[in-house]
C-alpha cells in the first residue's frame, strides 16, 4: 500500500491518480476515524483492501477549543501513524510536489 | 528565472528570499502587496522596508493588476507576497473576483516575459486542518491551485522554516 499525505489542497489526490484506478484508491480517510472506531483494526482493512490511501494533515494549528474537534484530529493524526507504519511507501506533498517519507517514490 | 518561496508567519521567508536577489544581476524591484490600512500594516511594511534598504530596491506598489506593474527589462524582481495578492483580488471591490486565479497567472507570465529572475513569497496556510467553510475555504482554494501552478512553473521551489531553506524543486544557486 502506498499512503499519501499532506497539507490540504496540496495535490494529493491528482498525484493519486497517477498510480491507480479510482477504484483502487480511498481519500480522505482522516474522516472515517470515528469516534470509538478501533483505529488498528481499521488501518488494517484501508491497507488490505486499497492500494493508494489517501489523507490530509489536520494536525496543524492551534488546538481546537471544541473537545469533539480535539479528539477527531487525534484520532486522524493516530490513524495517519498506523497507515503510514503498514506502507511501503509513504508519499508527503507538498504544492503538488512528492516526496518520499518512507520507501522511494514509485 | 522563477523561484517560489514558502513559509508560515515569520518563518524568515521574506529575509530568504531577499538574499536570493542579492546574489541577482539587474535593476532590483520589490513588488509590495499590501495596502497599507491600518497602523498595524504600516509597521510591518515600515519594518520589510528597513530591512531591505541596503539591497537597493526600487519598491513598486502592486495591490492589483500584476499583469500591469511597471517593471523594467532584465529587472530582478521580488513579489511579496502572493496570498495577499490573491486576498486583494478576490475581495477588493475593484479585484478580478472570481477571475482571480487565471488574473495571476496571466501577471505572473508577463513578468516572466520581461524580467530576468522572478522570486514570489507565499504563506504556508494549509497545515491547521481541514474544517474551513465560506471565504475562507473558496480563498484556500484558490491560492492552493496558485502554488501547485507556480510550482510546476517555478524552476525552484523552496520552502522556509525558522530562516532555513528546505528545496523540494531545483536547489541553492551554485
Amino acid at each position: 500500500m502506498i499512503f499519501v499525505m499532506g497539507p490540504l489542497f496540496s495535490g494529493k489526490r491528482s498525484y493519486a491518480r497517477t498510480l491507480c484506478g479510482e477504484d483502487e484508491m480511498i481519500v480522505d480517510v482522516q474522516e472515517l476515524a470515528a469516534p470509538g472506531a478501533d483505529l488498528t483494526a481499521l488501518a488494517d482493512r484501508l491497507a488490505a483492501r486499497y492500494r493508494v490511501v489517501v489523507a490530509t494533515e489536520t494536525g496543524g494549528g492551534v488546538v481546537p477549543i471544541d473537545p469533539g474537534e480535539r479528539a477527531a484530529r487525534e484520532r486522524a493524526g493516530r490513524l495517519s501513524c498506523l497507515l503510514a507504519a503498514r506502507a511501503e511507501t509513504v508519499v508527503r506533498l507538498f504544492c503538488g510536489i512528492p516526496q518520499a517519507l518512507k520507501g522511494e517514490l514509485p | 528565472m522563477l523561484t517560489l518561496v514558502i513559509g508560515g508567519s515569520a518563518s524568515g521567508k521574506s529575509a530568504f528570499a531577499e538574499s536570493l536577489l542579492a546574489e541577482m544581476a539587474g535593476p532590483r524591484v520589490y513588488l509590495a502587496t499590501m495596502r497599507a490600512s491600518d497602523g498595524e500594516s504600516r509597521g510591518r511594511i515600515a519594518r520589510h522596508r528597513a530591512q531591505r534598504a541596503h539591497l537597493g530596491f526600487t519598491t513598486v506598489e502592486c495591490p492589483l493588476r500584476l499583469e500591469d506593474a511597471p517593471v523594467p527589462e532584465g529587472a530582478a524582481v521580488l513579489l511579496e507576497d502572493l496570498g495577499n495578492l490573491v486576498a486583494n483580488e478576490m475581495y477588493a471591490p475593484d479585484g478580478a473576483g472570481e477571475e482571480t486565479e487565471q488574473a495571476v497567472l496571466r501577471g505572473v507570465d508577463a513578468l516572466l516575459a520581461r524580467c530576468r529572475d522572478l522570486v514570489i513569497v507565499s504563506v504556508e496556510v494549509f497545515s491547521g486542518g481541514d474544517k474551513y467553510a465560506g471565504d475562507t475555504l473558496r480563498y484556500l482554494r484558490v491560492l492552493a491551485r496558485l502554488h501547485i501552478a507556480l510550482a510546476k512553473k517555478a524552476d525552484r521551489v523552496a520552502e522556509v522554516a525558522c530562516g532555513q531553506a528546505v528545496y523540494w524543486k531545483g536547489g541553492k544557486p551554485t
